[in-house]
């Protein structure tokens, strides 16, 4: 078995909803996320669009955060995904310096490394991830790639603009986007303009770096 | 390249808070910088007994006490800079091999292991039960700590290449960086603390190796600068943090000029001037410089978004 995960972001309204069932099912702290919706707008006013991208944990094949991790506290199970001991981590930021695409994070409260699990303790119990049930468009389709009656596996023969984030890396990742353009998945393809935030002058989180 | 498609589609990100900003910040400069000068000592202290073993005595244990004290600051901010510090013994009953920073920590602890031994030998010459010769144990077992220093300097350059998000850190040059950061800090270490117990033909020695390493590390890094761009898209805007009005690009400057641009130009003119003084001042100089250096490169990557 491998799982893997597949936003269609024709479908996807940013409406957040798979983010704060993520936040409600991981009791995932104050000013962290396991999963995010990035909003880039688009062109020029008034011919404008806001795109939405929903951002978790690609649980890479070949994945640079359980290389670097010294203690193995990332670690891979049997279904494919990266899973994280937090009794195990060490806290050596190792996996957030590795990691392209920014999904892992010190937990401000247990100050050991987190990220998304594709809700592994919920598919030990045969359910779908938060994120997946929350969602009121069925935007975000989850299931096994090796099985070729799956959703997933349909979703993805079925539709030919399927991309993965950062190919070049070779991380190998297993989510996937339908939809999407180079604003949507590449950090250089947008700016970050100060005073465009809807979050105001937030812009950094503390993450408790030395600086 | 992407970052051109801009002008064209002016896309603003408007949401999106969890950059992490700088992660690894100057805890991780001070042990880089401390485990430069820790294992380029022992460089030194093997090339003084190949060039000129005389010369070693009265050199012996203070550069080994030198070079373990430095590797004690290394392993301080290296323990300091985890979030779970108390957890450390899990590296050691727990390691992943695949992890540089496994491999690094059981080498940098059987390294310092072999120095304090060391150390303790030479300061208990007359009551050491390990050997009745000293200084000939000492010899002998600085080949062995000299070979296993070339790892220890080189394990932090396969950190960087396994942090996969930092496309400017690549292996080749941050190892040979790494390599050229110990012979320069350690060269100047060993001039300072070799002072008039070194004659003036090994202090030249030194300057000489000083002035070297500078220029080839000055070569990699200006490399970098000025080809780095054209490879990669992602090296091209990190580099814009030291160009231009870029962020860093005072700091990288001031690194340049004070690690390798002054001491090339101190070590050639202590030379023609046969000044002592003027080679000291090379040697301090390379030393600050390489921690300003040190710690720009290690966070202008950081600052680039990854989402």
């Amino acid at each position: 078995m491998q799982l893997g995960f597949l936003v269609d972001l024709h479908l996807c309204m940013g409406c957040k909803g798979c983010e704060i069932a993520c936040k409600v099912e991981n009791e995932v702290p104050l000013s962290t996320w396991r999963l995010r919706v990035k909003y880039v707008d688009v062109g020029t006013f008034p011919e404008t669009k806001r795109t939405f991208t929903p951002l978790r944990c690609n649980h890479c094949e070949n994945a640079p955060c359980e290389r670097i991790c010294p203690v193995s506290a990332l670690h891979y199970i049997e279904n494919g995904i990266v899973n994280i001991d937090k009794e195990r981590c060490i806290g050596c930021a190792g996996c957030v310096m590795a990691c392209p695409y920014g999904a892992i994070y010190i937990d401000p409260e247990t100050q050991t490394a987190d990220k998304c699990t594709y809700c592994a303790h919920r598919i030990a119990s045969s359910m779908m991830p938060a994120c997946v049930v929350a969602c009121p468009v069925e935007a975000n389709i989850f299931g096994d790639l090796e099985d070729p009656t799956s959703n997933i596996s349909k979703y993805i023969q079925e539709h030919r603009d399927v991309q993965v984030r950062k190919p070049e890396k070779g991380t190998n990742p297993h989510h996937f986007y339908v939809g999407a353009s180079q604003a949507h998945l590449n950090p250089l393809a947008s700016e970050r303009k100060e005073g465009y935030s809807l979050f105001n002058n937030i812009t950094t989180l503390p993450l408790g770096g030395h600086h | 390249m992407v970052h051109e498609s801009l002008a064209a589609t002016h896309a603003v990100v408007t949401l999106d808070v969890a950059l992490p900003d700088i992660f690894w910040g100057w805890y991780v400069t001070m042990n880089m910088w401390a485990k430069s000068i820790g294992t380029g000592l022992v460089f030194m202290l093997f090339l003084l007994l190949k060039k000129n073993s005389s010369e070693m005595n009265g050199l012996r244990t203070p550069v080994m006490i030198a070079s373990f004290i430095f590797m004690n600051i290394f392993l301080v901010f290296t323990w300091l800079d985890l979030h779970q510090m108390w957890r450390m013994w899990h590296i050691f009953f727990y390691p992943h091999w695949t992890s540089a920073i496994t491999v690094g920590a059981w080498m940098a602890t059987l390294f310092v292991g072999l120095e304090f031994i060391m150390i303790v030998v030479m300061l208990r010459k007359d009551k050491c039960i390990l050997t009745k010769n000293p200084t000939g144990f000492f010899d002998k077992t600085l080949f062995w700590v000299t070979l296993l220093a070339i790892p220890v300097t080189l394990y932090t350059a396969g950190i960087m290449a396994e942090a996969t998000a930092r496309e400017l850190w690549q292996m080749p040059t941050e190892s040979a960086q790494m390599i050229l950061a110990a012979t320069l800090s350690g060269s100047a270490a060993i001039i300072l603390l070799g002072g008039s117990k070194l004659s003036v033909e090994t202090k030249n020695f030194f300057g000489a190796i000083l002035g070297l390493s500078a220029l080839m590390a000055f070569i990699i890094y200006m490399s970098e600068y000025i080809f780095g761009a054209m490879k990669a898209e992602e090296v091209a805007a990190i580099l814009h943090y030291v160009k231009g009005d870029g962020e860093y690009a005072t700091m990288f400057w001031i690194g340049q000029w004070v690690a390798y641009i002054l001491p090339m130009l101190f070590v050639v003119l202590s030379r023609v001037s046969n000044s002592s003084s003027l080679l000291n001042l090379a040697a301090i100089l390379a030393i600050v410089g390489l921690w300003v250096v040190k710690h720009v490169w290690l966070v202008i990557p950081q600052l680039l978004p990854l989402s």
